[in-house]
């Protein structure tokens, strides 16, 4: 039944001193569609690709907002998700309640690291099944970390986790050194760039799909004045019309039509009216949802 | 491995019909798996040194330290799963929290040693848990001095002029026992100054270009010059230090 | 008997009159309930106290002093106590009131501070401001006070603060009350410091400035600022009952902390004949 007798629980390392549950979940991470962080001398931003179960459903939210100065993008299990950020949430105000500080950002990261480190070591628990990355901005200035089942945080220039995203990876790794010095909008083409790298045949970024966060100050270029937390410099979250700005000028910068490939407008047209309805309805219970005929994982996000 | 399909390795719990802890062996090789870390206890202080093997380009270079701060004169380098060494520094650091709240003194580093020890082993004894995958080097100076000692998964602990884990170690050995060898005639100890130049020629030369990944050099050390705290090298000081390394190593080679 | 300092010069109660050194019945002691000895009770009352705290701003920093007395009632007990305490580099923590309480926050607070210092090899974070202190400090007072078991203290907590680049100065009692001004004092200093310390800052700094001579909206240089602390103390020694001659001045500028060594007033202690002002002069 098992792969070989070291891979059944949390609790044994294999000869090879490694452990096998632990890099199983970090498969689960894989699982989940693809999430990019990137950061400049004064930004730090995170991209991600949501997923919809079906016509019926809504796009899963990948960003979730922790703090004024934090916040995560999530690839893997969505629900291992929710108490993580639960608990990054009560850590943040704590600190802003005891202190009157934002929490530092490498800081309120090693907490949920601590927490995961526990479950790759103790009996009939089991590792989450999710990966993070975290933006944040503190007396330090801005920060990218991704955080990982097996308990470790990394700090980095730029970063991507979920499904396909070594094909990301392979364009940051070739442009990251420019990243430091990028303004908003260059940070947000390059991650643009690398968040379609993820994508499968024929796929592309709408606006549906699409969603963006930021923290740094705002871009009068890009961003909309309306928004308190980017007039402050907050973590703030872009996504459906509100990003179609973003992606024109991220098409027009590769010399591609800014309206996106013709024949995908009819398709993504009976979406969004999908999209609009379920949002408009209350909306359904994601789970009890059937799973889109793609296989994505409604509970892999 | 003649273990293998025992049934005698699975649990920390079970004995092998030789007596052998499987699980407590195969901790160890989560440590073998880890970049070098190195210490060395000398006549003003003790200096740590680690290998920091990088996984990725895309990691900000200087950060994600691995050697940690335990209690203001007291530092630890760990080996193995980093996870793991960040929970043994958090424990150690309530350790050391704890003993000042009690005698309203600073712990000593033999103290610390044995805490983290007895922590260590008690991860042994249970099925329920799987033993940490880490060697730590807890270094600082105390009322007794520059101490150094290293801990095990196992939890045994000793105490050492010097000492390395982690992948290399054995190379690491042979070049340390060098170094202590007019200490160990009865003379002195080498100077935190001389450790750190040591310490940066020997992590360079365990380093294997072809095989590993890139690295960067990390070190701190607790010395007068710290005023007995526990701090990073400055840069100036470790970059000579590499850049004394890295001609050894080109002298080295030329040799071969 | 009772020999808390509190109840000195006090009438002995009937009960114990009774029996005064407890001796019925022998040896025994009563069992302890909350029938036969009521609720709970806390810290009452202080018992060896330190007196006044007394801080301003000026030009480039902040400045504390309090005296070296800690008093055991009225008894001048320990003559050379510490009440300025430095917390990390770039914060001064002045306390007044209870001297084991405030052993007790130093404990505290220099661990707190040991525990962030040891993070910083890690995320080079730097460390608690005098601002997220204080905040802390008041937390930590106004969570005691709500357990019906305070620290008593009163505690003036001056610093450096980067982000604005101006000093801080701020205060938090035991009942977890806290004010922030560019001169404060506490206990019997709010009466008699207080006035004298606002007196001089407003002359220069003030709001209301017009016709005033030197007045230019500028803070107090460490010079003026300095003496005024010291006229200060002259007349706290002077006027407080719980007060030595002997008192040390911190200073908190970007640099970091400095205290002073112990320093006493010029006094004079000569008959008042030509003292006017008081009784029933007419001339």
């Amino acid at each position: 039944m098992f792969r070989n007798s070291y891979d059944s629980d949390n609790t044994t390392f294999s000869p090879q001193g490694k452990l096998h549950q632990v890099e199983y979940a970090l498969e689960a991470v894989k699982q989940g569609s693809a999430a990019i962080g990137l950061r400049s001398k004064t930004h730090a931003v995170l991209l991600t690709l949501k997923r919809s179960t079906g016509e019926l459903a809504t796009y899963q939210k990948k960003l979730i907002r922790i703090d004024d100065h934090v916040g995560i993008a999530i690839a893997g299990l969505t629900s291992d998700a929710r108490v993580l950020s639960n608990s990054m949430r009560q850590q943040a105000m704590q600190s802003r309640m005891l202190y009157g500080r934002p929490i530092p950002v490498a800081r309120i990261v090693q907490t949920i690291a601590d927490k995961a480190q526990n479950n790759t070591q103790i009996y009939g628990r089991r590792p989450y099944g999710v990966g993070f990355l975290v933006i944040g901005e503190d007396e330090t200035g801005p920060h990218l970390y991704e955080f990982s089942p097996s308990g470790t945080a990394f700090e980095y220039y730029a970063h991507s986790i979920g499904a396909r995203s070594q094909s990301a990876k392979t364009y940051l790794e070739k442009n990251f050194e420019s990243f430091e010095t990028s303004d908003l909008p260059a940070l947000i083409n390059h991650g643009l760039s690398a968040l379609a790298d993820t994508l499968q045949q024929d796929k592309h970024l709408t606006t549906l799909n699409t969603s963006i966060a930021i923290i740094g100050p705002a871009s009068a270029e890009i961003e909309q004045a309306s928004s308190g937390a980017a007039r402050r410099g907050y973590f703030r979250v872009w996504e459906n019309d509100d990003i179609d700005g973003l992606l024109r000028s991220w098409r027009r910068s590769r010399g591609e039509p800014e309206d996106g490939p013709q024949e995908e407008t009819a398709a993504e047209a009976e979406v969004a009216a999908a999209g609009e309805e379920a949002a408009a309805a209350a909306p359904a219970p994601v789970a009890e949802t059937e799973q889109a005929a793609g296989g994505d994982d409604v509970e892999m996000q | 491995m003649s273990s293998i399909g025992t049934g005698y390795d699975l649990s920390v719990s079970t004995y092998s019909p030789d007596g052998r802890l499987f699980q407590v062996e195969y901790a160890n090789k989560a440590v073998e798996a880890a970049g070098v870390a190195v210490g060395i206890r000398c006549s003003d202080g003790i200096v740590l040194g680690v290998e920091r093997l990088l996984h990725s380009k895309l990691l900000v270079k200087g950060g994600n330290r691995r050697i940690q701060s335990v209690d203001e004169h007291v530092g630890l380098a760990t080996a193995g799963l980093l996870a793991d060494g960040k929970h043994l520094a958090t424990r150690l650091r309530d350790e050391a929290y704890n003993f000042r709240d009690t005698y309203n003194a600073p712990a000593t580093v033999q103290i610390l040693s044995d805490r983290l020890s007895g922590y260590v082993q008690a991860y042994t004894c249970y099925g329920s848990v799987r033993p940490f995958g880490v060697s730590s080097l807890v270094a600082g100076v105390d009322k007794t001095g520059p101490r150094l000692f290293c801990v095990e998964p196992s939890g045994v602990f000793y105490g050492y002029r010097a000492c390395a884990i982690g992948k290399g170690k054995a190379l690491a050995k042979t070049e340390l026992e060098k170094l202590i060898a007019k200490e160990a005639d009865g003379g002195e100890a080498i100077t935190c100054r001389e450790a750190i130049d040591e310490i940066a020629r020997i992590i360079y030369l365990v380093h294997d270009d072809n095989k590993d990944k890139d690295f960067e050099l990390e070190m701190t050390w607790v010395s007068t010059e710290t005023g007995g705290k526990h701090r990073a090298v400055p840069g100036e000081l470790q970059a000579e230090a590499e850049a004394k390394a890295k001609a050894a190593l080109e002298e080295g080679m030329e040799e071969d | 008997m009772n020999h808390h300092p509190a109840a000195w010069g006090q009438p002995l109660t009937a009960h114990q009159q009774f029996d005064m050194y407890s001796t019925n019945p022998m040896g025994m002691s009563a069992p302890r309930s909350a029938h036969s000895h009521g609720p709970v009770q806390n810290t009452q009352w202080p018992l060896v106290t330190g007196t006044s705290v007394i801080g301003i701003k000026y030009e480039g920093g902040v400045m504390l002093a309090a005296d070296n007395l800690a008093s055991y009632g009225s008894l001048a007990r320990f003559r050379d106590i510490e009440r300025l305490h430095a917390l990390g580099t770039h914060t001064i923590l002045g306390v007044a009131g209870d001297m084991s309480d405030f052993q007790y926050l130093k404990k505290e607070l220099d661990g707190l501070l040991r525990e962030e210092e040891t993070l910083t090899l890690t995320d080079a974070h730097p460390p608690l401001s005098p601002n997220n202190l204080y905040t802390f400090l008041a937390n930590l007072f106004y969570a005691r006070r709500n357990k019906i078991n305070p620290l008593w203290n009163a505690c003036l907590v001056g610093g450096w603060d980067f982000k604005k680049d101006e000093s801080f100065l701020g205060y938090v009692d035991l009942l977890g009350t806290t004010y922030t001004a560019p001169t404060l004092a506490t206990g019997f200093g709010a009466h008699i410091a207080q006035p004298l310390l606002r007196e001089a800052y407003e002359a220069k700094a003030g709001v209301d400035l017009e016709g005033r001579p030197g007045a230019d909206g500028r803070l107090l240089t460490a010079e003026e600022a300095e003496a005024v602390i010291d006229d200060c103390m002259k007349v706290l020694y002077y006027r407080d009952a719980r007060s030595i001659n002997k008192y040390q001045v911190a200073r908190v500028t970007k640099d970091g902390v400095s205290i002073s060594e112990s320093k006493s007033s010029e006094t004079e202690w000569m008959y008042a004949e030509g003292l006017r002002g008081y009784g029933g002069q007419t001339q």
